[in-house]
């Protein structure tokens, strides 16, 4: 009896459960849900307003970091460990260099401006930092961090030479605006790279402060900012480029917010196996404001008529482009890059930075690539490239003589200089990932695959295939490999290797 | 060793969709590979060469007639001498209805099935194009429209050449025909003169079957038709080649160019042009065809473009948005025009030569039994020499071109598999044997196409009056918008004969008929009717301006010309017979023209249950036919070979013709959208009814009840019975809920449009899984009923049950209200009266097992088709099921009213929850 006074209970939940769970199994209501991109975006928390927290006056950079760090103890060793400050990684154990190597912005050549040794003063207005102005510069002080170049809103914070803040500024009324970085916090230095907007990257300039939807879906639809992709724990941001590093440790995914295989049409989704998001859904890098694609040191010196986009005497001649289709090649996420003292072969192009990855790498995908072609000095007699002094006192930059520039760069960096320099041309790969387009902008398929004789915009033979997959099969059919064995993907990979 | 990319004529690249085919194709692939690979030195030049020089055909030297170099000759080229050399020209010319163009099937006027009386054959010679509308003279009519010559000059850029170009329907070259007597096949008519000549084949040449047109990438159509326009018959293939240095214009005369020729007179490699038909040679003539990447633009739809003025087909794989027409909601539009161009899927991918060895799949019809694929193949080198030029084709047209060739074409599910991608929609078998793929795989066409072509008046410039759908505004003006259309559903009948329902666009022609045998009235009669010349071109004559400026301004614009009026009717007619025209009539013809191409993809498909679900089914949209009728006559379908007009033709107020479907007429039962309405008002009643008198019944028991309390109402003792054992409330509850949720997952999927809150895609599956539920429930309960005899309780006793049932009724009539006692007492061991008996008599072996009969065989409508169509299909089964569902309800109703009839009014509900029920008892004695 005294079971049934509260069986019925039990028996109504037992009876639902009996209706409800055919119809939730069959109709699929139990089924995974989709992935959805959202999960992966961080909360925005309010940020704490730190208006009138400072109550002594701040005249300094430094004396802004102290403040920051007498409530935020901790936060300069932080960032004291991370490239933003080191502008350094390794070591890498790198084939042909007995030594382990360290790579970073503090050593390694490009093609823009080629090298920060002996110039530190004009570069580290990009650094996180202040008073880097050559190799005596302290790592190891906190108040040296700079905190409000990424987390000024005023709008008024301007570094200049050796990374100080310029002159004038109300130093106060910035560090009473700090907040989450913004938009302008990153592009302050990330859109102007290599010495003005829009010259290095080819998809990170000043249109990206306020992009359209077109231009860019995240941050023009989705009103992303950049930390919602390269999120940071610990002032650690994640992101990494192959400009710059040696590893893919850290780097950001499409797949961290969107599914492997996110399409409807499984005809779409069999391409994710090979072909990397971004070589579809980013049609044409460089969309609003022409970026720089040539560089000729060779031409400097001159007095030819001064324009920014196509001569400047201290720098050369230059070619800028829009709407630029990528160059495509393989990428396993890692790339070969020029160390400082390798031997090159000036008749051919030094690349300074190469994408690592082929047809037969599982690791690899096809992906979209800015490649900036320039010439730069180099000597003739040890065939090495060489780290010009660009800036300051003796500096190309002032005297316009080359033989100074490279015998005063070469002394510091600690290389040899025969007195013979000439310019040797060197080709840079940019990898294309951001300016991702709404996906009815994405390429369709006729973009790569042509029927007949025309052709796409990948050259199949150049990326190792016998012809277009769409009538030769896939890379493992025209390598004669068993299928699967190159279908991984960067991701997976990545999560592999941790 | 390297293989090259390009040396694989593209036709062998693409693989039938079977396991065989697969493999076949690999085995081709990997042959020609191999030979390749032995050729690897002679061919790694072949890579270098410029876009469109053919990879792989050897040079040859152009031919004339005669089969002499034209280098040496100087005369125009040969295609049947030069190609002829290796190809078997005259096998092919033999073989290709674009050549022959119906000439194979010519005979006397009237003679042609569903045709017209003057039509001779079942293609564009000697056919009815009532949109071109001029027509072949037949032999014998003193009127003359379009001689043989004429015919070619006029609808010579729409043909191939060869057949009735070259030769006369009994195969005698044109050259060799006899002169008689205004004969149209060696006369010409001028209409200037009203003069007949004789035409001289020899000077004009003939144009024989033009493989350029097809077979290179760049024809040069305009040079080739300025040819046959002049009457340059002889000329018009090589002045296809205009577009390439091969051929140099000086002045008026075609020079062979010496320096595209090697020393022994064979063209250089670099001129060899020669490809396979890609779909811009196909476009030129079938319709609008965009491969660029740069915007298609309004000035590449054009009048020539036959199948996009006839249904707004536009084969690109451009997203519509992207493209430089005005269509409206165009940046949501990104759906390409069509799925297939998208994705590198040619015209010559379909519609194959039939005998390309790569292609060639002996339909099912003819295959035996035990053979999926007939693996022996025609060799290669023999296709080459003789391949087949007639192509294959669908199942629906409207001119019954090539009609051994219906259906040979893939079908969508030769390559696709419809099964296991519609696995998300009920009914997906039901839905396939109904729908064709096209039917919600081309739901919209983003285009203009016709309506209706009147030639029952003419501009000035001798052109009918044209009404286009699918746009606001002038079709010719850049700034109208095009809002593109929906198209029509018709039935239409495969090869297997069964019919399923596929896009059409509707075309209405209008016309003036006269004489007999009937005769469509010739243009230049017309132009004689409206027009005069001036001087300075035609203008109307004054008597049609009198009557026909409606504004006075002199002109006369596409509404003042319609023939909206008797008088103008009546003026018009006077005219035409005053030229000698016999009982002059206005004609009107509705073609229908299949639609099959500007396939989406399932994101962009109809997917929507309720697009016809519903009251305002897709499947019931009306289509405009006509804006007008000339003369108010109302036309009429025409020549709808493998169609099926279910539905009628109605005219509105303002003179539309309008096209209603009818879905019952098709045969149709679409849930949601048909229903039978006497069902649902007899239902209704009954449930109406029975809430009402369950409204009356009950308040007058609480009205007596309440007159009642003061008086000392005898009540019986109260005793405690376990009524209902735990499993009889389990199941009672679980039935109870699950016919409830059947009842309301019933009427969404019954009338989705005012109360389909839900997606009938999630409803009618739970209604499915409901029913499995209740039929399994109720087969456990009487498992359960007749293993422990307590189905006993339901069986009224055999003696004295009608007496009994009275006296229950009774009670519920009287006695209930003077609180008099149950006549028949409730215990664990007799719980239903007499009433209750017979009602679940009833339920249980009537409504119950109909319903569920009913509801399994709708189920499994595509499962069982027969079984359904024996017991008359979805529209008997449906209402069926609907009704008695009413009849549930109404018993849902009645059911909950009566358990209150208790001792107390909760007592039997409480008695059904926890099992105990108290229960008044009255002594025998005090009864």
């Amino acid at each position: 009896m005294k079971f049934s006074r509260y069986g019925w209970i039990a028996g109504a939940l037992v009876t639902l459960l009996i209706i409800i769970l055919p119809i939730g199994y069959l109709t699929g209501f139990f089924e995974p849900q989709k992935v959805d991109p959202w999960d992966g975006l961080p909360d925005h928390m309010a940020h704490t307003d730190h208006t009138g927290l400072f109550t002594d006056p701040l005249t300094t950079g430094p004396e802004v970091t102290a403040a920051c760090l007498s409530c935020h103890e901790g936060a300069a060793s932080e960032v004291m460990a991370t490239s933003h400050w080191t502008w350094e990684h390794g070591p890498y154990d790198l084939p042909g260099h007995e030594e382990p190597v360290y790579t970073g912005k503090a050593n390694v050549l490009n093609n823009f401006c080629i090298g920060i040794q002996s110039n530190e003063a004009a570069c580290t207005s990009c650094h996180t930092g202040y008073g880097w102005v050559d190799e005596n510069f302290d790592f190891t002080e906190e108040t040296a961090v700079d905190c409000v170049a990424c987390h000024d809103q005023s709008g008024l914070y301007i570094k200049g030479k050796g990374g100080q803040p310029e002159e004038g500024i109300d130093l106060v009324a910035v560090a009473e605006s700090v907040a989450n970085p913004s938009r302008d916090n990153c592009g302050s230095c990330h859109f102007t790279g290599g010495g003005g907007d829009a010259v290095k990257h080819g998809d990170l300039d000043n249109s990206m402060l306020n992009p359209s939807p077109e231009l860019d879906v995240h941050m023009g639809e989705y009103d992303f900012v950049c930390t919602d992709c390269h999120q940071a724990e610990h002032h650690e941001i994640d992101g990494r480029a192959i400009s710059v590093s040696l590893d893919d440790a850290n780097q950001i995914y499409c797949t961290d917010c969107h599914a492997e295989e996110p399409h409807e049409d499984d005809r779409l989704n069999d391409h994710t196996a090979t072909v990397a998001c971004q070589t579809c859904h980013i049609p044409e890098f460089a969309r609003k404001e022409a970026t720089k694609v040539e560089w000729l040191w060779s031409e400097a010196g001159q007095d030819l008529p001064q324009d920014t986009h196509e001569y400047l005497k201290i720098k050369g001649a230059f070619v800028y482009e829009s709407n630029v289709i990528p160059t495509y090649a393989w990428y396993s996420g890692t790339a070969d890059r020029y160390i400082l003292g390798d031997v090159i072969d000036p008749s051919q192009i030094t690349e300074m930075v190469k994408p690592k990855g082929s047809i037969a790498d599982p690791s690899a995908k096809i992906f979209p690539f800015k490649v900036h072609e320039a010439n730069q000095i180099y000597d003739t007699v040890y065939n090495t490239l060489i780290q010009p002094k660009t800036f300051g006192e003796g500096g190309y930059w002032t005297d316009f003589d080359w033989d100074q520039a490279a015998r005063l760069g070469s002394e510091r960096v600690g290389l040899p200089y025969s007195g013979e320099y000439g310019f040797a041309d060197t080709e840079m790969y940019w990898p294309i990932t951001h300016m991702v387009a709404p996906s009815e902008d994405s390429l369709q398929c006729a973009a790569c695959h042509v029927e007949g004789s025309g052709s796409g915009r990948l050259d199949w033979a150049a990326l190792g295939y016998d012809g277009d997959p769409m009538f030769f099969g896939s890379r493992e059919q025209q390598l004669s490999v068993p299928p699967g064995t190159l279908s991984s993907n960067l991701n997976n990979d990545q999560e592999a290797q941790q | 060793m390297s293989h090259p990319s390009r040396v694989l004529p593209t036709s062998i690249r693409k693989a039938p969709p079977s396991l065989v085919g697969i493999l076949l194709y690999i085995s081709l692939v990997a042959l020609l590979l191999l030979g390749v690979g032995l050729m690897d030195g002679g061919l790694a030049q072949a890579q270098e060469q410029t876009p469109g020089v053919s990879p792989l055909h050897p040079t040859f030297p152009l031919l004339d007639t005669d089969g002499v170099n034209v280098l040496v000759s100087g005369h125009s080229l040969s295609t049947m001498q030069t190609c002829g050399n290796c190809h078997d020209t005259g096998f092919i010319a033999d073989h290709s209805f674009h050549t022959s163009v119906g000439r194979e099937s010519y005979t006397a006027p009237g003679q042609q099935p569903n045709g017209q009386p003057w039509e001779m054959s079942h293609g564009l010679f000697g056919g009815w194009d009532s949109i071109a509308y001029r027509y072949l003279t037949p032999p014998g009519d003193e009127r003359y429209d379009l001689g043989l010559a004429d015919w070619i000059k006029f609808y010579g850029p729409r043909h191939v050449g060869g057949g009735p170009a070259t030769n006369a329907p009994d195969g005698t070259p044109l050259a060799d025909l006899a002169v008689t007597s205004d004969d149209p096949f060696t006369h010409s008519y001028n209409p200037a003169t009203s003069q007949l000549s004789v035409w001289d084949w020899s000077e004009s040449g003939v144009e024989e079957m033009n493989c350029f047109l097809c077979h290179m990438a760049d024809p040069d159509l305009t040079a080739r038709s300025e040819e046959l326009t002049a009457g340059n018959f002889g000329w018009a293939n090589t002045a296809t080649l205009a577009s390439t240095d091969i051929l140099l214009k000086e002045g008026e005369v075609w020079n062979w160019n010496p320096d595209a020729f090697s020393s022994e007179g064979s063209l250089l490699a670099d001129y060899v042009f020669i490809q396979d038909p890609t779909p811009e040679n196909c476009g030129a003539c079938h319709g609008t065809v965009h491969t660029s990447a740069e915007p298609l633009m309004p000035s590449e739809i054009t009048a020539d473009d036959l199948h996009t003025q006839r249904t707004g087909q536009i084969f690109t794989g451009q997203r519509v948005k992207d493209t430089g027409l005005n269509i409206e909601n165009k940046d949501e539009l990104n759906r390409a025009y069509d799925i297939h161009a998208e994705r590198n899927v040619a015209c010559t991918d379909c519609h194959f030569s039939v005998n390309n060895p790569i292609y060639y799949q002996e339909p099912d019809g003819s295959r035996p039994d035990h053979l999926n694929f007939d693996p022996r193949r025609l060799d290669y080198d023999y296709y080459l020499v003789q391949p087949e030029h007639n192509f294959a084709r669908g199942e629906a047209s409207q001119h019954l071109v090539s009609a051994q060739y219906t259906d040979s074409m893939r079908r969508c599910e030769s390559c696709h598999d419809a099964e296991t991608t519609h696995d998300w929609l009920p009914y997906s078998d039901l839905h396939l044997s109904v729908l064709s793929c096209e039917s919600c795989h081309i739901p919209e066409l983003y285009a203009a196409p016709l309506e209706q072509v009147d030639w029952t008046a003419i501009h000035t410039d001798g052109a009918s009056l044209v009404t286009y759908r699918g746009v606001e505004g002038d079709v010719n003006d850049l700034t109208a918008l095009i809002t593109g259309y929906e198209p029509v559903l018709l039935p239409r009948t495969g090869v297997d004969g069964e019919a399923q329902l596929a896009p059409f666009n509707l075309v209405t022609t209008y016309f003036w008929t006269y004489g007999d045998p009937l005769r469509p009235v010739r243009l230049e009669d017309l132009r004689r009717v409206y027009l005069t010349e001036d001087g300075a071109g035609d203008s109307y004559r004054p008597q049609i301006l009198a009557l026909f400026d409606a504004d006075g301004n002199g002109q006369l614009d596409e509404t003042e010309l319609r023939l909206d009026n008797a008088a103008k009717v009546d003026l018009v007619r006077g005219e035409l017979v005053a030229l000698g025209l016999a009982d002059p009539q206005i004609q009107g013809e509705i073609q229908p023209y299949a639609i099959s191409h500007d396939v989406t993809n399932g994101s962009f498909a109809t997917g929507e249950c309720k697009t016809c679900h519903i009251e305002d089914s897709r499947l019931n949209h009306t289509f405009q036919v006509a804006a007008y009728r000339p003369g108010d006559v109302t036309p009429q379908f025409t020549n709808v070979s493998g169609v099926t007009v279910v539905g009628e033709l109605t005219v509105s107020e303002n003179s539309t013709v309008n096209y209603v479907p009818s879905t019952t007429a098709m045969g149709l039962y679409v849930p949601g959208h048909n229903r039978v309405e006497w069902v649902g008002w007899v239902g209704l009643s009954a449930f109406l009814t029975t809430l009402a008198g369950v409204f009356v019944h009950g308040g007058l028991r609480v009205y007596q009840a309440g007159r009642r309390v003061k008086k000392t109402h005898r009540k019986g003792k109260l005793h405690k019975f376990y009524m209902y054992g735990f499993y009889e409330r389990a199941w009672h509850w679980m039935q109870s809920i699950v016919i409830l949720l059947l009842l309301a997952t019933g009427i969404i999927i019954h009338r989705p449009d005012s109360l389909g809150f839900l997606d009938l895609g999630l409803v009618v599956p739970v209604h499915n899984i409901l029913a499995a539920l209740l039929v399994a429930n109720a087969l456990f309960a009487a498992f359960y009923h007749f293993a422990s005899g307590q189905i006993r309780q339901y069986l009224p006793q055999p003696v004295g049950y009608f007496p009994q049932m009275l006296t229950q009724a009774e009670y519920y009539v009287r006695g209930i209200f003077r609180g008099e006692p149950h006549p028949f007492q409730k215990l664990p061991g007799s719980k239903l009266n007499p009433l209750q008996q017979i009602t679940y008599l009833v339920i249980l072996n009537v409504l119950l097992p109909l319903q569920v009969i009913t509801g399994i065989v709708m189920w499994g409508v595509t499962r069982w088709p027969l079984l359904a169509a024996q017991l008359g299909g979805l529209p008997w089964l449906a209402p069926f099921h609907t009704l008695i569902a009413w009849l549930f309800a109404t018993f849902v109703v009645l059911h909950v009213y009566l358990i209150t009839t208790g001792h107390t009014p909760l007592a039997a509900l409480k008695a059904m929850t926890v099992g105990w029920e108290e229960v008044e008892l009255i002594d025998d004695g005090d009864a």
